[in-house]
């Protein structure tokens, strides 16, 4: 009993130190949190060196799912400006958001882009799919979102963030012609992007792909077994050389699904790892949204072409 | 269409209700379905740390820590009733959690680490039967023929055990050895089915067939073979019906087709079940009114 | 070549938590008597009869039945416990509880033969449970069910039986089908010990008499044994009953 209590108590302490930056923050920086990592790499990028800034959810971590913990709510408590995507991408935090938003500037940086211009969720026409960041002509409205709001916080800065910002546009512009001079390496029948879950979506409408996955928007609807074997289907009807695994969700669907396509004669492999809902470790190329869309777009063509 | 995906899905829940339904019955009998539960709910923290120590999610390293954890918990539950003032109820809802809950922690540190989400460790908690492969089907069909054999090696002597533990350590028999036996298979059966529909509905599978066995025999072989034909039934229906449109779980549907069973079986058993009971009393009345 | 004694009991002590339960039982006694084991409640008559069969590990002494320290591959011994510890709901017949007399001689593992059956289907009928033998265990009274307890023992072909209270809450008629046999397996030679709890049958069905309360006060034939003033010393005060003596 005593050592029950013990590995309790014991793990209780593993949480509570796990990664807990936000008590080694100098005093003179300015203190942002941000929810995923594309929109923290927007938000270093514009303020430069002049901001702290942290990242709730790391690399492989699942934005739907992801609850916050005792010490995540210490890090909201501690910032002065919070940034989340909204649309309902961290579908488990949306209290804490609107309970911080009492406080302090909480803003969701897609979560006012025009309607019009979003996809709409398939099974709920109320909501709109929310991974924007892969259509990199919203992911500029959304930076400059991130850009004007921390112009209004740091006034001080306001040109050198100006300025960061504008060179990250042209970074941005250029990403785009790299993608679309990848893509027609792939011959227009191939032009089929197979996933886990539904994040790509803005992908396809943005570079002409068509996008199916095998899970909806969200990594914690609901799939089962003809949900399996109708995508084992189109993958032979369609004659599709690679499906893709996300860092951040689990693998066994696709593998189970190239098993499948298999056992019906038709040989697919997976094409990579592609980065979702999460981006790559930090420090890395992967790490940073530039990097990490084209890690994507090279892996997504080296595969179908 | 019968082939591939659904085919293993099939098979692999299928098995997995034989496995469930014998050992179950056992479980059953002694009167310790509840231990199941807590072992069920015990294999998570079992998985997590396989996965933190490890840093692997092969399958065979997960179902070691599954079934080490799960093991734990049953001697746990053990030691707090013989040690303190504890009766079983309390001390296998103690047990089941804490256990539970260190699992719920640990789970929460998994998914921030960067391989965390990949690992599917996420999925043992209401199970994933629609991604069963070729590969799982293995490890499922080895499970069920080891505790087949088993149990047909030790069916009397466990029979005894259950029934007359005095006599059975009169004669002579390694009460303690045959428990830790059936305590291991029931751990198997756990660890091997927890991927198809969870460690929270797990302790379904293990209790409704045996229950519903119990109400159409007297004699112990038969109920064993009922309850193994229940869980089986229950995996191939519950899988057959999950499969006929999108977005449905097979794990849950299994057990609701498991809870027909038992209920059907509770009302028209010939020889337990209420309807025959409630026409028994009728004649019975009829024949007092008679005389 | 020593003629075996049935029971041989050395310095016999066994303590739960501190307490003596048992404190140094001796005990020597010949083979072919039908047993009395008597004393008042909590004198340690179960525990004694447990610590006889090797089933507390706690104990400290020896024991000898037909000179070998007791292991049931190596004897046979036929014992009837208690009833209270038995599952009444589980799904077992007559036949089939009598059939697990036989288990302990097989070995593990291994199936019953034809002969095991044989020999349980006879135990059965000598008990007169024959039209039984199909019957769900739970359905059976309570004499039905001893006598089926009675019959598994039997099955065991032992040279010498144990019985734990076994006439406690039977009725008449079974009660009397029990001593008849147990008189019957006396007169084939075995020996049989008997804990009892009622002292107005004691002569009448026992031809030894064991008195016990916390150690063997005393043990030998009935009728030197049981006579008031060892009553006395073994029930303490407690003894109304004395003057159905």
């Amino acid at each position: 009993m005593k050592r029950c209590l013990g590995i309790l108590g014991l793990s209780f302490l593993l949480v509570a130190c796990g990664d807990d930056n936000a008590s080694t923050n100098e005093e003179s920086k300015g203190n942002v949190v941000a929810t995923t990592g594309q929109i923290a790499d927007a938000v270093k990028v514009i303020s430069g060196d002049h901001l702290a800034v942290t990242t709730l959810m790391g690399p492989g971590v699942d934005p739907h799912l992801y609850k916050a913990t005792q010490s995540d709510l210490t890090k909201l408590d501690n910032a002065e400006v919070i940034f989340y995507n909204g649309l309902h991408l961290e579908g488990q935090m949306q209290d804490i958001f609107n309970q911080m938003a009492e406080e302090k500037t909480v803003q969701a940086v897609a979560e006012n882009l025009d309607k019009n211009k979003l996809l709409e969720d398939e099974e709920d026409a109320t909501l709109h799919d929310p991974h924007v960041w892969f259509d990199i002509d919203l992911w500029k409205e959304v930076v400059d979102v991130i850009g004007d709001t921390l112009v209004e916080e740091y006034p001080n800065h306001k040109e050198e963030f100006e300025a960061n910002e504008a060179t990250y546009l042209a970074k941005l512009d250029e990403l785009k012609e790299y993608t679309a001079g990848r893509i027609v390496e792939i011959p227009s029948n191939q032009r089929i992007l197979v996933t886990a879950h539904d994040a790509f979506n803005y992908f396809g409408e943005s570079h002409g792909f068509d996008v199916r996955g095998l899970q909806g928007l969200s990594t914690d609807s609901e799939y089962g077994v003809k949900d399996v074997q109708n995508m084992v289907d189109f993958l032979v009807e369609n004659n599709i050389k690679a499906i893709f695994v996300e860092s951040s969700v689990s693998d066994k669907a696709m593998k189970a699904v190239i098993e499948g396509a298999k056992e019906k004669g038709h040989d697919i492999v997976i094409g990579g790892e592609l980065f979702s809902d999460a981006m790559g470790a930090e420090g890395t190329e992967e790490g940073t949204y530039l990097g990490m869309y084209k890690h994507n777009v090279d892996t997504i063509v080296d595969s179908l072409k | 269409m019968l082939s591939g995906n659904l085919l293993w899905v099939l098979m692999g829940t299928m098995l997995l209700g034989i496995a469930a339904g014998i050992t179950g019955t056992f479980s059953f009998l002694q009167k310790q379905s509840l231990v199941g539960d807590a072992a069920a709910h015990a294999a998570l923290p079992g998985i997590a740390l396989a996965f933190l120590i490890t840093g692997q999610k092969e399958l065979p390293i997960l179902m070691i820590g599954a079934a080490l954890t799960s093991a734990l918990s049953v001697y746990c539950i053990q030691w707090i009733v013989t040690y303190s003032k504890l009766k079983a109820d309390a001390a296998i809802g103690l047990v089941l959690a804490v256990f539970f809950g260190i699992g719920i922690v640990l789970l929460t540190i998994v998914n921030r680490s960067p391989l965390g989400n990949q690992s599917g460790l996420n999925d043992f908690i209401f199970g994933k039967a629609a991604t069963m492969t070729k590969a799982d089907l293995t490890w499922l069909f080895i499970s069920a023929a080891i505790i087949i054999i088993v149990s047909l090696l030790l069916y009397k002597e466990w029979k005894l055990m259950i029934f007359d533990p005095v006599y059975a350590k009169g004669i002579g028999l390694p009460i303690e050895a045959l428990k830790a036996c059936l305590t291991a298979l029931i751990v198997m059966t756990i660890v091997t089915g927890i991927q198809a529909v969870g460690v929270i509905l797990m302790s379904a599978l293990l209790i409704i067939p045996a229950a519903s066995a119990k109400l159409w025999t007297r004699r112990l072989s038969t109920m064993l073979i009922f309850s193994g034909i229940t869980g089986g039934i229950a995996g191939l229906a519950g899988t057959f019906i999950s499969s006929l449109r999108t977005g449905l779980s097979t794990g849950p549907i299994i057990v609701l087709f498991a809870a027909t069973i038992f209920f059907i079986s509770y009302l028209f058993s010939p020889k337990a079940g209420q309807l025959s009971k409630y026409i028994r009393k009728v004649k019975f009345r009829k024949q007092e009114k008679l005389s | 070549m020593r003629a075996l004694e049935a029971l041989v009991v050395q310095n016999l002590s066994v303590a739960y938590d501190k307490k003596r339960v048992l404190e140094n039982a001796n005990l020597i006694v010949p083979k072919g008597h039908l047993a009395a084991i008597i004393g008042p409640n909590g004198a340690g008559k179960s525990t004694f009869l447990k610590a006889v069969l090797n089933q507390l590990p706690n104990k400290v002494g020896e024991v000898e039945i037909l000179g070998k320290a007791f292991s049931p591959k190596s004897l046979v011994v036929g014992y009837v416990p208690q009833r209270n510890a038995v599952d009444w709901d589980f799904p077992t017949t007559a036949f089939d509880v009598v059939l697990m007399g036989r288990y302990g001689s097989r070995g593990l593992m291994k199936r019953p033969t034809k002969h095991d059956k044989q020999l349980a289907m006879q135990a059965l009928t000598s008990v007169g449970m024959e039209d039984y033998a199909d019957r769900s265990i739970g359905q059976l009274s309570g004499g039905q069910q001893q006598r089926v307890f009675l019959a598994r023992a039997l099955a065991q072909n032992a040279e010498v039986y144990f019985l734990d209270e076994p006439f406690a809450g039977v009725d008449a008629a079974t009660e009397k089908t029990i001593i008849d046999i147990l008189k019957n397996l006396k007169a084939q030679g075995k020996s049989i010990f008997v804990v009892h709890h009622d002292l107005q049958t004691v002569k009448e069905y026992f031809d030894y008499t064991i008195l016990l309360n916390k150690t063997i006060l005393a043990a030998g034939k009935t009728e030197e044994v049981f006579t008031a003033e060892k009553l006395q010393q073994t029930y303490g005060g407690n003894l109304f009953m004395m003057q159905a003596l």
